[in-house]
C-alpha cells in the first residue's frame, strides 16, 4: 500500500483544512497521478463540484467567488506561467496552491509579484510527483522516452530535461517515503550514473536540509538500472492477466481503452483496471491465461445465479431485498461484463496473430539453447503468412539478441528475409537494437551463460523441464532481486556513489575481485562492502518497467524476505512502446549524424 | 510524508513587493508611481481590512477607491441557496432515522401495553422521513442545469454528490424497516402462532381448517376466528404500508441511480469527467450551432413562404379575373 498510501495522504492533508466548496485545479501531469489514487466520487465527498486543467480554465470568463480553488501543479516554467496570468485576474475566492515537487526561489517571487490581489492563502510542496499505479510499482509517463538511448551530444537540453524529470519524480518518491537512500547504479550506462550523480547532488547537497530525517534504521537502497541491460523482457509477449491487458491493448494510468480495437457500448469503451478496486482483478491479475479463463467462468456462473435470484420476485420480502440488493447487484454486471469483454477481445487477438505458436518460439530463444533449432524454428515462423509484422520483427529482434556473435551469415539471412517480408519495416533497427544492447553493452548476466552457477542452474532447469513454456521466462530483474536479498550484488558491476560510504576499502575490493573474476567464491564473500542489507530497496530502470518486471516485485514481496521492492521507471513499456522508443531513437540518431 | 511551507517566505516577497508597487486609480496595470502619497496608504489598510471578510461582502459596500480592480466579490449564485437547502434536509433525516432506531428498538421491547402509541410514533416518524427523502429528491432536479458551461459542471456534481447521499439515506431506512418487520413478525408468531407467510401467499385461509369440521362454530371457534380476522385486517394494512413505502423508495432509487457515480467504474475516474468536460463543451458548442443552422434553412420556413406566395398569386388572379369579367 505503501506508494498509493503516500499519494492519498497528500491529497487528503491538501483537502482537508480547506472549508466550503472547491475547485481543484491540475496539469496534465498532475492529473495522472491524482486519478489512480483517488476517485472522482471520493472528491465529491471532501466537497471539491469541479476539477479543471490548469491550461483550459481560463478559457470561461465567469467568476465563482464562492468557490476556493486549489491547485495541484508540477512546478514547471509553463505552470507558473499560467498562475501567473491567473492570480492577475483572479476568478475565486480563495486560492491555495500546491506544488508537487521543489519550488525555485525566483518562481516563488514571480508568483508573489502577480498576486496583486492577495488571493493566495499558502503556497506548500507537497511531493506527490510519480503515478502511482500500483503499492509497489510507478512510473512518471515521461513523453520522449527515447532520449535516454542517445548520447548526451544529440541533444543535451532535452536530455538534461530528461534527467531533471527522473531526479525529480525518484526525491520526490523518497521525500513522501521520507527516507534519504544509498545510492548505486549500473556501471555501464551512463545515463543511470548521471542520473545516480544528480540524485545524489539534490538529496546530500543542495537539499541536505530537506532530506536529512535523521532515522536510525538502515537506509534503503536505491539502484538505478538501465533498459538496455534487459532488452528481451519488453520484446515477449506476456500470458499473465495484467502484462498481457497491456501487451495486446495497453493500459494507460489504469485505463484500458477499447475503442482502439473494435465498437463497444458506451459503458464498456473505456475499462478501469485497478487491484485496489476490484477485487476479482487483484486476486488474478499475475495469473496465467488459462486459469483466468476458468476464474471468469466460475464468477460468471455465480453471476448468473445471482441474477436469477433476482428475476423471481415473488413474495414481498424478495421485492424489499431487490431494491436492497440492486447496487451490488449493478456493479457486479459492470464488473463481470467488463472481464468478459476483456479475456473475448485478447482470445480474439491470441488466435488471428498466432500468438500461441509465435510465443512458444519467443520464450525458447529467451529461455534455451540451441542456435540451430532457433534459426529453423524464426525462419519458419518468418515465412508463416499470419504472423503479423510486428511480430516478425520481435522474432528477428529476439534472435539477434541471442545469436548476434554465433553464426552472422544466417543472422544476414533473417534481416534480409525481415526486410523483404515486411514493408514497413525500418532498415537497420535491429542494427540499431544490437548497438545500443548488444551483448558488449550488457551487464547482468541475461541468458544465464556467463557464470558457472548460472549456467548450472539453467542445466538444472532444463532436466526438470517447465511447468508452463509460456511463462517459463524471468526477466533479469528476478536474479538482481535475489542477489540483493543474499547480499551478493556485485560492486563491480553495480558500484556505490558518494564519498560518505566506504569507497576506500572499495578499490582495493574491487581489485581482488577483477583478479579473481573466474572464481565466484572470493566474490561472494566481499560482494557487498556494506554488509547490511537493506530493509527497503526502490529500483529505478531508466527506459522503462514492465508489468512482467513488477510481477515479479509483487510475488517477491509476498515472499516477506525480509526486503521490500518498490518498482519505478519512466514509462510502463509493451513491445510496440519499446519498439518506437528504438525507432525515434534510430531516426534522431540518424539525422544528427546527418548535421554533424 | 515529507512537505515543506512556503508560505512565509511567499508572503514576505508579496508583502516586499507590495512597498516597491504603488497602484493608481484608473487601471491596475499602470506602472507605480502616478498616484498621490496618500493614496497608498489607505489602500494598504483597506485591503488587509477587507481581507477576512472577502467572500461575502455585498457588491455596495466595496471601496471605490480600490484600484485593484476587484475581485467581483458578490454573493453565491442562488442555486447554492437549494443545494444548501437539501443539505440540511439530509441532516435532519440522518437524525429522524436514529430517532426511528429508538422508536424501533422500543417498540420490539416486551410490554404489558399494546403498544398502539409506539407503532403511530414508528409511522408518522417513517412517514417524515420518506417525505423529506421526496421532498429533497424533488428538489434535487431543480440543480440540473441547461447549457454546457464551468457552472453547469458544478451544479452537475453538488446533485451527484447529494444524490449519493439521498440514495444512501433511503437504503438505510429500507434495511430499517426490513429488520423492524422481521423482528416483529418473529415476536408476533411466537405470541399467537399465526403463520403469517400463508397470508402472504394469499392461497389458503384459516377457514379451510374449519371445513374440515362440520361447519358447526361454538363460541371457542368463533372467538379464535374473530381474532385471527382482526389480525389478518391488521396485518394486511401493514404490509400494505410496507408495500407503499418500498414502491416510494424504489421509484427515489430509481431516480437518484441515474445520478450515482457507480465507483470502480471509468466513470469515476477524475482523468475521465475533465476529458468530458472539454468534449461535452465543444459537443454543445456544435450542436448548438448546427441547430441553428437548421433553424435557418428551416424547411418550415421555406414552406410558409411559398404558401404566403401562392396565397398573393391567388389573390391577384382572382382580383383579374373580376376585372376582366
Amino acid at each position: 500500500m505503501v506508494l498509493v498510501t503516500a499519494a492519498r495522504d497528500y491529497i487528503n492533508r491538501m483537502l482537508q483544512d480547506i472549508s466550503g466548496m472547491k475547485v481543484l485545479i491540475l496539469d496534465s501531469q498532475t492529473v495522472s497521478a491524482v486519478s489512480v489514487v483517488y476517485s472522482q466520487s471520493e472528491l465529491l465527498q471532501k466537497e471539491v463540484f469541479l476539477v479543471e486543467l490548469v491550461d483550459s480554465i481560463y478559457k470561461s470568463k465567469e467568476s465563482m467567488s464562492h468557490l476556493k480553488a486549489v491547485y495541484f501543479l508540477r512546478p514547471s516554467s509553463e505552470n507558473i506561467q499560467h498562475l501567473r496570468r491567473q492570480l492577475a485576474n483572479p476568478r475565486f475566492g480563495e486560492y491555495h496552491l500546491f506544488f508537487s515537487n521543489m519550488l525555485k526561489d525566483t518562481q516563488i517571487h514571480i508568483l508573489a509579484d502577480s498576486d496583486e490581489q492577495e488571493v493566495v492563502q499558502q503556497v506548500q510542496e507537497f511531493y506527490a510527483d510519480f503515478v502511482a499505479v500500483e503499492p509497489y510499482h510507478f512510473t512518471l509517463n515521461i513523453p520522449s522516452n527515447h532520449l535516454y538511448m542517445l548520447p548526451a551530444v544529440v541533444d543535451p537540453s532535452s536530455l538534461q530535461h530528461f534527467c531533471d524529470r527522473v531526479v525529480d519524480g525518484i526525491a520526490a518518491v523518497f521525500l513522501a517515503l521520507k527516507r534519504r537512500p544509498v545510492i548505486r547504479y549500473q556501471r555501464t550506462s551512463d545515463i543511470a550514473k548521471r542520473i545516480a550523480q544528480e540524485t545524489a547532488k539534490l538529496m546530500y547537497q543542495q537539499e541536505s536540509g530537506l532530506f536529512d530525517f535523521r532515522r536510525t534504521e538502515i537506509s534503503p537502497l536505491l539502484l538505478i538500472l538501465d533498459r538496455r541491460d534487459d532488452p528481451v523482457t519488453p520484446l515477449l509477449n506476456q500470458w499473465t492477466y495484467q502484462a498481457m491487458v497491456h501487451e495486446l491493448i495497453g493500459i494507460q494510468d489504469n485505463k484500458v481503452d477499447l475503442r482502439s480495437i473494435g465498437d463497444f457500448p458506451k459503458d464498456q469503451q473505456e475499462v478501469v483496471l485497478s487491484s485496489e478496486q476490484d477485487t476479482f482483478f487483484k486476486a488474478n491479475m499475475y495469473e496465467n491465461f488459462g486459469d483466468i479463463g476458468m476464474n471468469i467462468k466460475r464468477m460468471v456462473d455465480e453471476f448468473q445465479q445471482v441474477a436469477k435470484s433476482n428475476q423471481s420476485i415473488q413474495t414481498i420480502e424478495d421485492m424489499a431485498r431487490f431494491v436492497e440488493n440492486y447496487p451490488e447487484y449493478k456493479k457486479m454486471h459492470g464488473n463481470v461484463s467488463k472481464h468478459v469483454t476483456l479475456v473475448t477481445e485478447m482470445s480474439k487477438m491470441v488466435e488471428e496473430r498466432k500468438l500461441m505458436l509465435v510465443s512458444e518460439t519467443e520464450q525458447e530463444l529467451a529461455c534455451n539453447g540451441g542456435q540451430g533449432a532457433a534459426f529453423e524454428a524464426v525462419t519458419n515462423l518468418l515465412n508463416n503468412e499470419n504472423v503479423s509484422d510486428i511480430d516478425r520483427l520481435r522474432l528477428v529482434m529476439l534472435y539477434a539478441l541471442r545469436y548476434e556473435k554465433d553464426s552472422p551469415v544466417q543472422l544476414m539471412q533473417l534481416f534480409n528475409k525481415l526486410a523483404s517480408r515486411s514493408a514497413k519495416y525500418k532498415p537497420g533497427l535491429v542494427q540499431f537494437l544490437l548497438k545500443q544492447a548488444g551483448v558488449d553493452k550488457r551487464t547482468g548476466d541475461l541468458y544465464g551463460n556467463r557464470d558457472f552457477m548460472n549456467i548450472a542452474r539453467n542445466m538444472a532447469r532444463g532436466l526438470k523441464g517447465v511447468e508452463n513454456v509460456y511463462t517459463q521466462h524471468q526477466p533479469l530483474l528476478f536474479q538482481t532481486m535475489e542477489s540483493i536479498i543474499k547480499g551478493r550484488l556485485r560492486d563491480v558491476d553495480y558500484p556505490f556513489l558518494g564519498n560518505h560510504f566506504q569507497q576506500g576499502s572499495l578499490i582495493l575490493l574491487v581489485k581482488l575481485a577483477l583478479l579473481s573474476f573466474a572464481v565466484s567464491s572470493v566474490e561472494t564473500s566481499h560482494g557487498n562492502a556494506s554488509n547490511v542489507r537493506p530493509q527497503d530497496v526502490i529500483i529505478f530502470i531508466v527506459g522503462g518497467t514492465t508489468y512482467e518486471e513488477s510481477r515479479s516485485v509483487a510475488l517477491e514481496n509476498a515472499n516477506n524476505s525480509g526486503i521490500r521492492f518498490i518498482l519505478g521507471g519512466s514509462v510502463i513499456l509493451n513491445s510496440k512502446r519499446f519498439l518506437k522508443d528504438l525507432e525515434e531513437a534510430q531516426r534522431t540518431a540518424k539525422s544528427s549524424s546527418n548535421i554533424i | 510524508m515529507a512537505t515543506r511551507n512556503r508560505t512565509l517566505i511567499y508572503k514576505r516577497y508579496r508583502d516586499a513587493l507590495k512597498t516597491v508597487r504603488v497602484p493608481t486609480s484608473t487601471s491596475p496595470l499602470q506602472s507605480s508611481g502616478k498616484s498621490s502619497c496618500s493614496g497608498p496608504v489607505i489602500e494598504l489598510v483597506n485591503s488587509s481590512l477587507l481581507n477576512p471578510n472577502r467572500n461575502y461582502a455585498p457588491l455596495s459596500t466595496e471601496d471605490p477607491g480600490n484600484s485593484r480592480g476587484a475581485v467581483t466579490v458578490g454573493l453565491p449564485p442562488a442555486w447554492v441557496d437549494v443545494s444548501e437547502e437539501i443539505a440540511t434536509n439530509v441532516q435532519r433525516a440522518r437524525t429522524k432515522m436514529a430517532e426511528l432506531a429508538r422508536a424501533h428498538a422500543k417498540a420490539l421491547m416486551p410490554s404489558f401495553g399494546d403498544g398502539k402509541e409506539d407503532q403511530h410514533a414508528i409511522e408518522s416518524l417513517t412517514q417524515e422521513i420518506t417525505n423529506i427523502l421526496k421532498r429533497s429528491e424533488k428538489r434535487l432536479q431543480q440543480l440540473s442545469a441547461a447549457g454546457p458551461s464551468e457552472d453547469s459542471n458544478v451544479r452537475k456534481n453538488v446533485q451527484r454528490s447529494l444524490a449519493t447521499d439521498l440514495q444512501n439515506l433511503s437504503m438505510e431506512l429500507r434495511k430499517k424497516q426490513s429488520t423492524y418487520l422481521k423482528r416483529l413478525r418473529q415476536q408476533k408468531e411466537g405470541q399467537d402462532g399465526v403463520d403469517l407467510e400463508m397470508n402472504l401467499n394469499g392461497g389458503r385461509s384459516i377457514m379451510e381448517d374449519d371445513d374440515l369440521d362440520d361447519m358447526v362454530f361454538n363460541e371457542h371457534q368463533m372467538a379464535k376466528l374473530k381474532k385471527s380476522e382482526a389480525f389478518t385486517v391488521e396485518r394486511e394494512r401493514e404490509i400494505q404500508q410496507v408495500v407503499e413505502s418500498v414502491n416510494e423508495l424504489a421509484q427515489i432509487m430509481k431516480d437518484l441511480s441515474v445520478l450515482v457515480i457507480d465507483q470502480g467504474t471509468i466513470v469515476d475516474r477524475i482523468d475521465y469527467n475533465i476529458q468530458n468536460v472539454a468534449t461535452t463543451v465543444d459537443e454543445g458548442l456544435k450542436q448548438l450551432q448546427k441547430a441553428e443552422r437548421t433553424q435557418k434553412k428551416g424547411g418550415m420556413v421555406m414552406c410558409a413562404t411559398v404558401l404566403v406566395i401562392m396565397c398573393f398569386v391567388m389573390l391577384v388572379l382572382l382580383i383579374l379575373k373580376e376585372i376582366i369579367f
